[in-house]
């Protein structure tokens, strides 16, 4: 599976999205979910999916998809294809 | 002392009407026993000389796991039978047809004793062991009554798709989650039935409280005390009750232990009362528990669960990776993708993240303790469950 599609169901999964929810724009603050539990569901749904471990600091600094692929690809991890 | 056993009275109740007319207390045991013989004689042999004559014993394991047996005084739970009929409107009914073991008290007194004491017909069934047993002596039925527990509904309705029981005019629930939901699945099954919300315990023997299922919304409410039963809740919010009708003494763990008239006996549950006078549950107090700092009820979540769920659910207690105590949903049958998505949404929609299970699983059928309630410890141990769903936390 490529990693945008990974990332598309792990995070419809963290965060209780709906089919045609998820966006790859979507910001944190129109996700009511994407609360302080949130954010520690998010850290190991990476973890697991993506096996890069992240840092609370991290975690708490992604505020939308965008800024979790920018993270991910800083990694090594390839969004383009 | 007496011991029957349930298998002793398959298909005829005469041992067990013998041994009710005869003066000595006598102890009547389900089929399979949770414990060995030793444990029944040596709890049995507790019992003080005052109850050795004119009393009952049953064995229950309830829904801890933990078994006891109980002792009912045989004049006390006639009356309640007495009682019942009138609450139940139970004059027209000429028949009851048991599809749960006889020795569960609520079966042993809502439908044994009570057709004993009215002198109506008892109809034993293997239950839904033998589903064209069942709906053979269903259809046969002519104003009867039956006593069931919710988690059989989905079976029933699973069995019996497109039919319906007319001949079935009283229909009860106890022992369990009243299926306020699957009203109508209950309704199509048994059209000319009136239909009953039961809530008691194995110490109440077993009967503290009746309402008509239309009499409210919600499954957790319970309706009211019935005549001579007394509720309250402690300052935790446990319920508890005292019963003229109630068990007189307990024995577990091998000690005998009286529960007389006047004290006050927790249910198990918690509660509270609601406007209208009757009361509505919490959830059990094992049921209840703080999770990052809320209070989690698994009862009000399983409200939720089944606003959408039809099938079986059941919730099992497991600690998450930083050491908090959570739940697991496991579900049967597994879930269609469409309705884990409406499960998932009515979480979201209804509670906070805290409140949502740590991880839903499935299985094709959930296993069930003896008493028909599913069984969250074997649900907890059962090997071959599927991962639907993973909070990551």
């Amino acid at each position: 599976m490529e990693n945008r599609e990974k990332l598309k169901k792990m995070l419809e999964e963290v965060f209780l999205l709906q089919p045609g929810e998820f966006r790859f724009d979507l910001r944190r603050d129109e996700v009511e979910t994407w609360d302080s539990f949130g954010v520690v569901s998010l850290a190991v749904g990476i973890q697991e999916i993506f096996g890069y471990h992240c840092t609370p600091a991290e975690a708490a600094g992604i505020k939308s998809v965008g800024d979790l692929i920018r993270l991910l690809t800083a990694k090594g991890f390839d969004f383009e294809h | 002392m007496t011991t029957l056993s349930e298998l002793e009275v398959q298909g005829d109740c005469q041992r067990l009407r013998q041994c009710w007319e005869t003066s000595a207390t006598f102890a009547f045991l389900p089929e399979k026993l949770s414990v060995d013989r030793g444990w029944i004689e040596q709890g049995l042999s507790r019992l003080p000389d005052s109850m050795r004559q004119g009393h009952y014993v049953l064995l229950t394991s309830g829904t801890t796991g933990a078994p006891k047996l109980v002792v009912g005084q045989r004049a006390r739970s006639e009356q309640l039978a007495a009682m019942l009929h009138r609450q139940q409107e139970g004059e027209p009914v000429e028949e009851t047809v048991v599809v749960l073991p006889l020795s569960y008290s609520y079966a042993f007194v809502n439908q044994w004793l009570w057709s004993y004491c009215h002198q109506r017909r008892l109809s034993l069934t293997p239950g839904l062991k033998d589903p064209a047993g069942l709906q053979r002596v269903l259809l046969a039925s002519r104003q009867a009554m039956i006593c069931l527990v919710g988690v059989q509904v989905p079976l029933l309705a699973s069995y019996f798709q497109g039919q319906s029981f007319p001949g079935i005019i009283r229909v009860h629930f106890a022992g369990g989650r009243f299926p306020q939901e699957q009203l109508p699945v209950i309704r199509a099954l048994f059209p000319r039935a009136t239909i009953f919300n039961n809530y008691g315990c194995a110490e109440a023997l077993p009967r503290l409280t009746l309402r008509k299922a239309e009499a409210a919304a919600e499954a957790n409410d319970i309706g009211c005390p019935l005549p001579g039963v007394e509720l309250a809740t402690n300052e935790a919010t446990e319920l508890q009750f005292r019963s003229p009708y109630g068990a007189v003494g307990l024995i577990e763990a091998g000690s005998f232990s009286p529960l007389p008239s006047a004290a006050w006996v927790k249910t198990g549950d918690l509660a509270q009362p609601t406007e209208h006078g009757s009361w509505r549950l919490l959830g059990r107090s094992s049921e209840v528990f703080k999770r990052h700092g809320e209070k989690i009820s698994l009862a009000m979540l399983m409200t939720t669960i089944n606003g959408t769920w039809a099938g079986q659910a059941v919730f099992y207690r497991e600690r998450d990776a930083q050491g908090e105590e959570g739940h697991v949903l496991v579900l049967a049958p597994t879930p269609t993708a469409e309705q884990l998505q409406g499960i998932l949404l009515s979480l979201r929609r209804s509670h906070g993240r805290a409140h949502w299970p740590l991880r839903i699983e499935a299985v094709a059928e959930l296993p069930l303790l003896p008493n028909g309630k599913p069984d969250a410890q074997g649900a907890a141990i059962l090997p071959g469950k599927t991962r639907l769903w993973n909070q990551r936390i």
